[in-house]
This record gives structure tokens, C-alpha cells and sequence, in this order.
């Protein structure tokens, strides 16, 4: 039998084209390209898929369930779950792999979908990742929603190496909507 | 290879013929500043070399004053040497032919060779072929240096690289590590070719090919943005060097510039302890999951509910189907009414050890032996483990309502996790902890900086208070304080880029092993076991190559500390260091004097010359090891540094060593106080040497005067 969290990180999720020059090409070091360093353009993190775990939690905290509307076009960075976090040797970094069994937890506990069901066989396993994969890819699209708004309202806001931090902490005192 | 005679005619200040006999082991040439010293090694370069200056301005005054109008004499410089039991003769002259008061036309240029055979004929022989025979000219370059200042062979690029051309057997090996590289490209070319020819992703496979391109193409980069910031740096302690020579107070300089030295490593000590990349520890540390704990309990108590739902489901599924309903009624009754815990809670282990212990340890009772609590324990275990019995798992029909089991696996990630929440608790305690040590650090750092910031203000009295004598040492001193800043600045980006290229070979690792991973998937086995083999032949290459290297500067240490031990006038008990770095792939030598492993911070100038003259000799005795010939050493003022004494001891010390030396030296030559006379001191009596000259002016003389100038060459 499979096991539903190896089914669901076996996935790519997406996110709106919307946000890909806006906030994935300009906070990211995805894609390289010029020889600038991360720190000279507030590029904070150092992977598309860190910005996308970001935007989750920031999501989830703020209860931002909001789907990527119909009309926008879904794009990825082609990067498996399972990797997400996946350091490996590098010097400089842990492996934070680990936060892919919170993120699968999470999308459990907020995704409405009959477990019980699939257990019994009358709902497919497909179904049910693809559901934790609507949930996510619909609290991620929250959260880069907020942090679009937060930069539009002071474009130099996440110039501040505490910028990120602050943020996720802040989200903490919010009341859940 | 030894030198027996040296003959200077009309050059400069040797008038005439003058004939040098040298022996083996130490020759002493004794004379005081500006009575030709100097002229004799120059003498020596100009017969080896040539040059392409005016030949006229070679040519002795006093000679040319005393020529007739249309007289012609020769000027030249010659050596005999022995080598091989055979006398080698080179010869190198002018002719010079007075035309006017003080001038001249110069003739037939010539160099050369002449060999004589143990029978005592000789021969004309090629004199450039002949002078690479007896003393090549990369050999030269280890045995000949003017002042004290040439004896720091490391301090160009080209001198290790030479060396080893020489010496090492690492340059035998060298070009089959280029080979391997060759080979490597092509071998890694055909893996990818192939790759993407069969690969179903050949998009992503073309992606991760050009990020690692493009990651060391920025490697490439840094790299020689390194190489540049090291260079700058040498020049810049250059300059620093040269400019601190110049300061009246060089002790004080000394201590102030060590003082300021460890302030600034202090100051980049704490600056390294503060941590900032506070995205990074979101990841990294986890510190994105401060608001889990809601999250987390939503989520326990949805699956605990789910589980209690199914054990339910589970139980009546059972009661219709009336299998073992007698038991699993009876299970039903023993909680009263409620539905029972999964069977492998409490697990197997543990029923077996409550049993055993006639204590039930979930609710702290005891249960003895023959008691319901213990018969009910005792009944649980043995259905649970009859559950696990392949042959007795119930009918097939009782699996049947389940099919999967996501529950369970939901239920195991819950109980992975559940120690996580402590932690999720502490994270804004960690985070509130990290800002109050960067903000304690910083305020140190705050404190050092002032610290830095007077000293620095006394340096700047100190250099600007110093006598200057000339223009350019005062442009010197205006530029002696961006020099320091410019090294501060220069240390650091040198530490940035290594660090940067630390990270970039991380990343080319990382994503080089990815793009491994797709090859072994989709390349062809074959290209795969061929490259996997030429990836090995190339390492074997590369470390050989590498090993040869360290072995022969481990060996030239080795060396160099013997011959400092013996050369050693202050009883110094450090050692010499020798560290190999390479920078945009060229091979680098530091070489400096350590106690007991930490560089001596600066130690003196004839510690430092005994270091640089303890490495020469080691060079000396490589070269006849792997010659089976040595050379002569020939140095021009070595010791300058030198009190007189410690001198004589040097000397002593030396003309122990194998080998020829010829040494130049104004020590040991006295001047009477009230004719002004010159005279050889005493104490040069008990300076051990093979032979010694003295060389002295003719008196009276005219330093303006050139006509008037003749070195006389005395035997001592």
C-alpha cells in the first residue's frame, strides 16, 4: 500500500504566474542569472521553494485560504516536494526536510475530505492528494497575497534582514479570521 | 661545479687585470661601501648575462683617461671554473678605442667559451652552450642575490613554479593531470549526450547542466576576483613594509601594529558570532513553524476522531458480520460500552512486561496474578498476538471493510511529531534570545571599533611624526594609512569570496550528484563504467601530482629547518613554515618563521636573512641531489643586518656547509678614527673561511673624480 504522504510529496504544486517575476524572480535566488549576490538585491531566500513554504505557513497562520482565481495561469518550478529542504552536504545549511511532514499535517487537518472514505476504498488516493494539493497550493496563494500587499505598500519593507522573520511573527498575533 | 678564478679587466672601477683565485667552501670579500663590492657581483651578471646598455658606460675611467687619442684596450670579464675534473673557460670583452676626451667607440663585442680537456688541450666551444653546462641559468637564479631584500625567493609568482620545474618530480606528472582533465570533459560529454538522448526529462536534465555551468562560470569569476584581492593585498603590504622602514620609532609601530592587528580580529571574531540570516534559520532552524502549535492540535484531534470513527465502523462491521462476536463482545463489555483502544496500543512489549510485573502501569493499579485486571491484560495480549498470526487472521471477509489504512499512518506521523511541540513552543524564547546576543555583540563590536579608532589615530601621530627625509617618503606616509585601510578591506572580501566559493562548491556538488543520479537512470551502463573509471584515473592523477607537490615542499621545509638549526646565531627555537595555497590555479609558497606553530609576528631582519639563507642552502643541497653537481652560493651583502659579531658567528656557522660560497661584506673593515685608515679588524682572524680578498680603493681619490677611482683586489 502506498502511503498517502509519499503519494502527496511525489507532487509539484503551483502558484499564479501572477507572482512569478513579482515576488518569485525578485526575492529568490531561483533561476540565477546575474552575478549580483542575494544580499545586494534582498534576495532572502535561496530557493523558489523556500519563498512557496513561506507563503504557506504565512497562508495558514493568517487563514488565507484563497485558490488561485480561474482565470490566472498556474505555473511551477518544477522541484518535487521531496526535496524541499533537502541540503544534503551544503556547508552553510541544515536540512529542514523535516518541514515537509508539517506542511503534510497541516494540509490534513485543513483539508475537507473523507479519510475514512478512502480508507474503505470508495474514494480514490489520487482524489485525496489532489484535494491536499488544492489546500496548499490555496493557502500559498494567500500568503504570497500578503506579502505582495506588504511590498506594495512599502517596497523596501523586505530590504530589512528581519523582514521575513517579523512577518511570520506578527501573523501569530492576528486573530484567525 | 666550482669557481677557481675571476678575472675583471678595465670594468669600472677595476682597473687593469684583476684576478680573484677562489677555493672551495667560504671566500670572504671584504670591503667598505663604494669600494667595489657591488661592481665585482655586477661584474659577475654582466659576463652571465650581457646586457644591452651603452657597453662605454662598463668601461674603467681611469683607463680611458690615461688611453691616447686612438688608443684601444679591452674590457673584460672572465671565469674559469671546474667541473667534472675538466676546466671550463668563459670570456666575455669589448674593445674600446679612445676618440675624443672622454669618450669612446666600442668593437667586437664577444662571449666566449673555451674547454680544456684532462690531457690539457683546449678547444673553442659555444659559450651560451657552455655557460648553460656549468651554471644554467635556472640555477642561477637560485645562487646568486644582491642585498639582503633578493633573498626572498618566494616573493614572486614565478619563483615555486621554477622551482619545482627543477627540482620536483611533481612536473613529470603534470602533464598527464592535463591529459586526465582532457579526458574527463570528453568522458563527462559522452555521459550527457547520452543521457539526453534516452532521458524522459531531458528538459530538467538541460536545466541542471546549465545551472551547474552557470554556477562555475560565477566560481570562475570569484575566483579570479580572489586571485586579483590577494595580489592587491601583496602589494599593498609592500608598501606598508616599505613605509614602516621609514618610521623613527619602529618598536613602538611594531607594537601599536600588532595591538591593532588583534583588535581587528577580535572585531571580525564577534562579527562572525553575530547571526543574521534570520530568513535562513525560518528554514533552517524551523522557526517557521512558531504558530504551529494550533495547527498541530487541530490536526491530533481530527485524526484521533477519525480513528475513533473507524475503530467504530470497525466494531459493528464486525457485530453484523457475527464473526467472534463472543469475544469482541466481551472486549466491548470489558469497556463498559466504550470502543476499545486499538489492539496494539498498549503494544506487545509492553502487555508483556505489565503482565509479568502484576501492575497495570497505564492506571498505576496493581493487577496480581488470578485477578480480573490481570486476566483481562492476560486475554488482551493473547488476542492481539493471535491477530498477528498470518493463519489465524480471522476470514477474509473481516479485512474487507478497509482496504487501506491511511489512518494509521496519520496516527504514526502524529506520534513521530509530538515531541516536536515542545520545541514549537520555545521558538520566540530562541528568536528573542538570538537578537539579544546579536545586539550584545554589536555593542561590542562598538566599543572594539573606538578602541580600533584611537590606535589607529596614534599610528597616524606616530608615522606623520617621523623625520621624512625625501619627497617620496612623505608620499609614502600619505598613503601609509589607506594602505591599512585597503588591507582591512582587502582581508575581508577575501574572506567573503572563499566563504562565497565554499557555498558555490556545495551547490555544484548538490546539483552535480542530481545530474549523476539522472545519468545512472537513463545513460547507457557502458559510457557510464567507462566514465566512472576515467573519473578515478583523473583524481589518481590530480592527488599524484598534488602528493609530489607536498612532498617536495615537505621535504624543502625539512631541509630549510635543518640548515636553520645549524645556521642558527640567536639560539632560536622556532622553525621554519612553509604553506602551500593555491589561488586561480596557481601553486603559492608563504613561507614565515614560527614558534612552536603561530608566525612570529615580525621578527627581526637577521632572523628573517638566516631563514631565506637556511632555505637557499636547502635549495643548494636539492639541486646537487638531483644534479649530482652543486653550485656555487654567491651573495652580496647577506648579513647587512647583522651586528658585527653575530656576523662572524654566521660566517663561521657556514663555512661548515658543503659547497662553494662567495660572500661580499663590509663587516670586519675598521677605520681609524684620526687618519681615517682603513684596516681589517682583528676579530676577522677568527672568522673560519677557505680564502679572503679585500677590496680597497687606491688612495687619494676623487669621488667625483671617476678617473681616480681603482679597486685593488688584496689577498688576505
Amino acid at each position: 500500500m502506498n502511503s498517502l504522504f509519499d503519494c502527496w510529496k511525489e507532487k509539484i504544486p503551483k502558484y499564479s504566474e501572477n507572482f512569478k517575476d513579482s515576488l518569485f524572480a525578485s526575492i529568490t535566488q531561483y533561476g540565477g542569472g546575474a552575478e549580483r549576490t542575494k544580499s545586494d538585491l534582498g534576495k532572502h531566500f535561496s530557493n523558489a521553494y523556500e519563498l512557496y513554504m513561506y507563503a504557506f505557513f504565512l497562508g495558514l497562520y493568517r487563514n488565507e485560504l484563497s485558490p488561485i482565481p480561474k482565470g490566472q495561469k498556474k505555473v511551477d518550478f518544477s522541484h518535487h516536494i521531496q526535496y524541499w529542504g533537502n541540503k544534503g552536504n551544503r556547508l552553510d545549511r541544515t536540512d529542514f526536510s523535516n518541514l515537509q511532514d508539517f506542511m503534510f499535517m497541516a494540509l490534513v487537518a485543513k483539508t475537507d475530505m473523507d479519510i475514512l472514505k478512502a480508507d474503505t476504498g470508495e474514494l480514490s488516493e489520487e482524489d485525496l492528494v489532489n484535494s491536499l494539493i488544492q489546500t496548499m497550493e490555496s493557502y500559498t496563494n494567500g500568503g504570497l497575497v500578503l506579502i505582495k500587499e506588504k511590498l506594495e505598500d512599502n517596497p523596501n519593507y523586505f530590504l530589512q534582514a528581519t523582514a521575513f522573520l517579523d512577518f511570520m511573527l506578527e501573523s501569530t498575533n492576528q486573530p484567525s479570521k | 661545479m666550482n669557481i677557481q678564478t675571476v678575472e675583471i679587466e678595465n670594468y669600472l672601477c677595476y682597473y687593469s687585470t684583476n684576478r680573484f683565485e677562489f677555493s672551495k667552501g667560504l671566500n670572504i670579500i671584504l670591503g667598505e661601501n663604494g669600494e667595489g663590492k657591488t661592481k665585482f657581483f655586477e661584474a659577475l651578471q654582466w659576463l652571465f648575462i650581457g646586457n644591452d646598455h651603452r657597453l662605454d658606460l662598463l668601461v674603467s675611467s681611469k683607463r680611458l683617461s690615461e688611453a691616447a687619442l686612438g688608443d684601444s684596450f679591452s674590457v673584460s670579464v672572465s671565469l674559469s671554473v671546474e667541473q667534472y675534473e675538466q676546466i671550463k673557460f668563459l670570456k666575455r670583452s669589448f674593445t674600446v678605442t679612445k676618440d675624443g676626451d672622454q669618450s669612446c667607440l666600442i668593437k667586437n663585442e664577444i662571449f666566449e667559451g673555451i674547454e680544456e680537456s684532462k690531457k690539457g688541450e683546449r678547444e673553442k666551444v659555444d659559450a651560451e652552450t657552455l655557460l648553460q653546462q656549468v651554471f644554467p641559468a635556472e640555477i642561477r637564479k637560485y645562487s646568486m642575490f644582491k642585498g639582503e631584500s633578493e633573498l626572498n625567493i618566494f616573493d614572486n609568482d614565478q619563483a615555486l613554479v621554477n622551482l619545482i620545474n627543477l627540482f620536483a618530480e611533481a612536473k613529470h606528472y603534470s602533464k598527464y593531470s592535463q591529459k586526465g582533465e582532457m579526458l574527463l570533459t570528453a568522458a563527462e560529454k559522452a555521459v550527457a549526450n547520452n543521457t539526453k538522448s534516452r532521458s524522459k526529462d531531458k528538459k530538467d536534465y538541460e536545466v541542471l547542466q546549465a545551472d551547474i555551468k552557470e554556477l562555475n562560470r560565477k566560481k570562475d569569476n570569484l575566483s579570479t576576483l580572489l586571485a586579483e584581492n590577494h595580489s592587491q593585498l601583496e602589494k599593498v603590504d609592500k608598501g606598508l613594509k616599505e613605509a614602516e622602514k621609514y618610521v623613527d620609532n619602529a618598536e613602538k609601530l611594531d607594537i601599536l601594529n600588532s595591538r591593532i592587528a588583534n583588535l581587528e580580529l577580535s572585531i571580525s571574531d564577534h562579527q562572525k558570532q553575530i547571526k543574521e540570516r534570520y530568513t535562513t534559520y525560518l528554514f533552517d532552524d524551523n522557526w517557521v513553524l512558531v504558530q504551529y502549535e494550533s495547527i498541530f492540535k487541530e490536526y491530533e484531534e481530527k485524526i484521533s476522531q477519525l480513528s475513533k470513527e473507524r475503530r467504530k465502523l470497525q466494531t459493528e462491521y464486525d457485530k453484523q458480520q457475527g464473526k467472534k462476536e463472543a469475544e469482541r463482545e466481551a472486549a466491548y463489555k470489558l469497556f463498559s460500552g466504550q470502543f476499545p483502544l486499538p489492539f496494539n496500543v498498549p503494544d506487545k512489549e509492553i502487555m508483556k512486561e505489565l503482565i509479568e510485573a502484576e501492575h497495570c502501569k497505564v492506571c498505576d493499579r496493581p493487577a496480581p496474578k488470578g485477578s480480573e485486571p490481570h486476566d483481562f491484560m492476560k486475554k488482551r495480549l493473547e488476542e492481539y498476538l493471535k491477530l498477528q498470526d498470518p493463519k489465524e487472521s480471522e476470514d477474509p471477509e473481516q479485512s474487507t471493510l478497509f482496504e487501506k489504512d491511511y489512518i494509521t499512518e496519520l496516527i504514526n506521523k502524529m506520534n513521530l511529531h509530538n515531541d516536536k511541540l515542545g520545541e514549537v513552543r520555545s521558538i520566540r524564547k530562541k528568536v528573542e534570545d538570538l537578537f539579544d546576543f546579536n545586539k550584545k555583540r554589536k555593542l561590542e563590536v562598538g566599543d572594539l571599533e573606538d578602541k580600533l579608532e584611537k590606535e589607529k589615530e596614534e599610528r597616524n601621530r606616530l608615522v606623520g611624526s617621523s623625520v621624512l627625509a625625501e619627497e617620496k617618503l612623505s608620499s609614502i606616509h600619505k598613503n601609509y594609512n589607506g594602505w591599512q585601510d585597503d588591507k582591512t578591506r582587502l582581508s575581508k572580501s577575501i574572506m567573503e569570496y572563499e566563504m562565497e566559493i565554499g557555498q558555490l562548491n556545495s551547490q555544484i556538488k548538490e546539483k552535480q550528484s542530481k545530474k549523476d543520479d539522472i545519468d545512472l537512470e537513463s545513460a547507457n551502463s557502458f559510457v557510464i563504467k567507462t566514465r566512472e573509471i576515467i573519473r578515478d584515473i583523473e583524481i589518481i592523477l590530480r592527488e599524484t601530482v598534488e602528493n609530489k607537490f607536498n612532498e617536495f615542499i615537505e621535504m624543502l621545509q625539512e631541509k630549510s629547518n635543518k640548515y636553520l638549526i645549524d645556521i642558527n646565531v640567536d639560539s632560536f627555537t622556532g622553525n621554519i613554515k612553509f604553506d602551500a595555497s593555491e589561488i586561480d590555479g596557481k601553486k603559492r609558497i608563504k613561507v614565515s618563521l614560527c614558534e612552536e606553530d603561530r608566525p612570529i609576528h615580525s621578527p627581526n631582519e637577521s632572523l628573517r636573512t638566516s631563514m631565506y639563507i637556511a632555505i637557499l642552502f636547502a635549495i643548494s643541497n636539492l639541486a646537487e641531489q638531483s644534479r649530482e653537481e652543486g653550485y656555487p652560493l654567491i651573495f652580496d651583502a647577506p648579513t647587512s643586518s647583522f651586528a658585527e659579531p653575530k656576523a662572524g658567528e654566521f660566517f663561521n656557522i657556514i663555512s661548515g656547509t658543503n659547497g662553494q660560497i662567495i660572500l661580499l661584506t663590509k663587516d670586519f673593515i675598521g677605520k681609524e678614527s684620526q687618519s681615517r685608515k682603513l684596516f681589517i679588524k682583528p676579530e676577522f682572524d677568527n672568522v673560519n673561511r677557505a680564502k679572503a680578498f679585500w677590496l680597497k680603493l687606491e688612495r687619494p681619490f676623487d669621488r667625483n673624480q671617476l678617473r681616480t677611482i681603482n679597486t685593488n683586489v688584496i689577498n688576505v
